[in-house]
């Protein structure tokens, strides 16, 4: 716009929107494949033409799905479970970066580094020795076997610690100051400033607890306390895959995560920019 | 910002100076204190003594939940590793021959080879794409919302559902050979052909995490400051040259993180490869984390696998340090 090149910007302009629509809707199809199916009878899934809109709509796919094994019960658990490690993780993460951002003590550097380097220990790694332990403490289909081990997550503590670095000093120690004793000065002073962080944090954990399978798939036999994703992965062992149900139900599924990221959009892109440094 | 180092002299004047000769009073604070209570530098010193109490406590917590659910099972992992345990019968000592076990076992070889395969094939398409995306996003286009909406989707939706989609594509009917039939290619048998099943895990990958990284890119071209591209444009510098001059340099950081992070994320790949294929057609797909799975959690054999985890564990400490150093680096600037 600057050089005189404005007709030729305004071709480059509409090359990249529809080479960047014709990719998004490559992106989609699979997407709309799952939705179209979700409405068919089984004798149609595979059949060609494939019929995009479904007509009639078979919408008693989703009731049967849904009632073919109890996934009423399923969305509580994974509920139950991802509510109490958000908010296990998200406190505890709180409390564990106000420490070693905002406190002086003997040994913080080793500490530091040693909970960094928990980074690097995922469930895929640790599966055999995290189950024994679990195990031991009789925790497998148990709630808190669903629960605290995942709750053991350093990443919060690293991204709370970034942030609170941030704070200035005088804040905490005019609280002080106050009398607002240490607890209150970090509920009262801390918390308030480095809520978006919290949320941001809160929403990111929330969803990598909601979706994951590795943990529960290792440690649940028992069917009253599936989450969703191992109740999911019962459809696959079945005889004939009624993919017209499965289509259903994921899209059921997909739901809350579609509905939460389009209210918190701009959370969620910050949570997957700042996934960059988990892993 | 010139901070940063700062406050790492100061960190660690703090530690030298609580390290040494005041630490054994600073502990018995409480005990020594009503003695010395009229030094102001000794109440001074027990008001530190329980703010450093305070540290501790605040930490205290989630260190535990982290000794007891990361450590401990490191901790585990090599001693299982030297050892031979079904759950059952006692655990047996045996050195190091899950080693050696490994190192001679045709299954781990085809598995780390497997997994090697879905790593790079997966990630160098990876990097490029998802660059090449966040350029053109980055730019003035018309419905940006709603496409980056579209672009969202296969990123967020939950990893069972995808494995489940991706199931239903690969289907000998399935809406890729459709596809394929359309533009007059043969059918190819996704799930049955040992050649064609790992390219379709890593077409499926692609179209997961292309968007996830193009965040990641977005982010990091997001910071590069407009004036520079003002500067160049006034002196005269073409689309290209800002380009090669400008946005590669300053995006080299974030280039080296997107690297070190998808090669960590595609190497314990899991649910996908479990709910698709099994890990089959003959182990075709078998990746490490399923072979570590099926060692002890189908067969029972707890210390080959704890070996097998700890080969995976080295290959993930490799890319982690790659990405502390890059911290480092980064901090600096």
């Amino acid at each position: 716009m600057i050089s005189g090149h404005s007709h030729l910007d305004r071709t480059l302009y509409w090359v990249r929107f529809v080479l960047v629509s014709a990719f998004g809707i490559i992106m989609l199809i699979p997407i709309l494949w799952m939705l179209s199916t979700s409405l068919k009878p089984l004798a149609q899934v595979f059949q060609l033409p494939i019929q995009w809109i479904p007509t009639p709509p078979e919408w008693s796919n989703y009731p049967a799905a849904w009632n073919q094994f109890p996934f009423g019960r399923y969305f509580v658990n994974s509920l139950i479970v991802s509510v109490a490690v958000t908010v296990l993780n998200v406190v505890l993460a709180g409390f564990a970066g106000y420490s070693l951002a905002k406190y002086r003590y003997v040994g913080q550097r080793a500490l530091f580094l040693a909970i960094l380097c928990t980074l690097m220990l995922p469930i895929e790694v640790l599966m055999v020795p995290t189950f024994l332990i679990a195990k031991e403490l009789g925790w497998l289909n148990t709630y808190q076997g669903l629960i605290v081990p995942v709750a053991a997550d350093a990443f919060g503590v690293f991204l709370m610690r970034q942030f609170m670095l941030h704070l200035p000093d005088s804040l905490i120690e005019a609280a002080r100051i106050d009398g607002a004793g240490e607890l209150g000065t970090y509920f009262r002073i801390v918390v308030p400033l480095i809520w978006p962080a919290v949320f941001t944090l809160a929403l990111f954990v929330w969803r990598e607890t909601w979706d994951s399978f590795v943990w529960p798939f290792i440690i649940i036999s028992d069917d009253s306390l599936r989450t969703v994703p191992i109740g999911l992965q019962r459809f696959q062992e079945q005889y004939v895959t009624t993919y017209n149900q499965v289509m259903a139900i994921s899209t059921v599924a997909m739901i809350p995560l579609v509905l939460l990221f389009f209210f918190f959009q701009r959370a969620f892109i910050q949570g997957i920019a700042l996934s960059g440094l988990k892993e | 910002m010139a901070r940063p180092p700062m406050r790492a002299n100061g960190l660690s004047l703090s530690l030298r100076d609580s390290a040494g000769v005041d630490t054994p009073p600073l502990l018995g604070g409480t005990a020594a204190a009503p003695r010395r209570r009229r030094g102001l530098r000794t109440r001074l010193r027990s008001a530190e003594a329980r703010r450093q109490v305070w540290g501790y406590l605040f930490l205290a917590p989630m260190l535990l939940l982290l000794v007891v659910f990361k450590f401990l099972p490191m901790v585990q992992a090599f001693y299982l590793s030297l050892t031979s345990y079904d759950l059952l019968s006692a655990t047996r000592f045996v050195g190091l021959s899950n080693y050696a076990a490994l190192l001679r076992d045709p299954l781990f070889h085809q598995s780390v080879g497997a997994t090697a395969y879905f790593v790079f094939g997966t990630c160098v398409p990876l990097w490029a794409l998802s660059l090449v995306l966040a350029l053109v996003f980055n730019t003035a286009l018309p419905a940006r919302n709603v496409l980056r909406l579209v672009y969202f989707l296969p990123a967020i939706m939950p990893v069972v559902v995808y494995a489940m989609v991706w199931r239903f594509l690969f289907h000998p009917y399935g809406l890729l050979n459709v596809g394929l039939h359309a533009v007059g290619l043969p059918a190819v048998d996704w799930l049955g052909d040992r050649r064609a099943t790992m390219p379709g895990f890593i077409l499926s990958a692609e179209w997961r995490f292309v968007p996830y990284f193009m965040i990641m890119y977005l982010a990091g071209l997001q910071n590069i400051p407009q004036e520079y591209y003002e500067a160049a444009a006034i002196d005269g510098a073409s689309g290209f040259q800002r380009f090669r001059a400008i946005t590669l340099p300053l995006l080299r950081p974030t280039g080296l993180l997107v690297v070190v992070v998808s090669l960590i994320l595609m190497s314990k790949v899991f649910t996908n490869v479990l709910v698709i294929s099994g890990g089959g057609p003959d182990g075709a797909t078998r990746v490490l984390s399923l072979f570590i799975y099926e060692t002890g959690f189908q067969f029972f054999k707890m210390g080959l696998a704890s070996a097998a985890s700890i080969f995976l564990l080295l290959g993930m400490m490799v890319f982690t340090l790659m990405q502390l150093r890059l911290f480092r680096d980064g901090r600096h600037d």
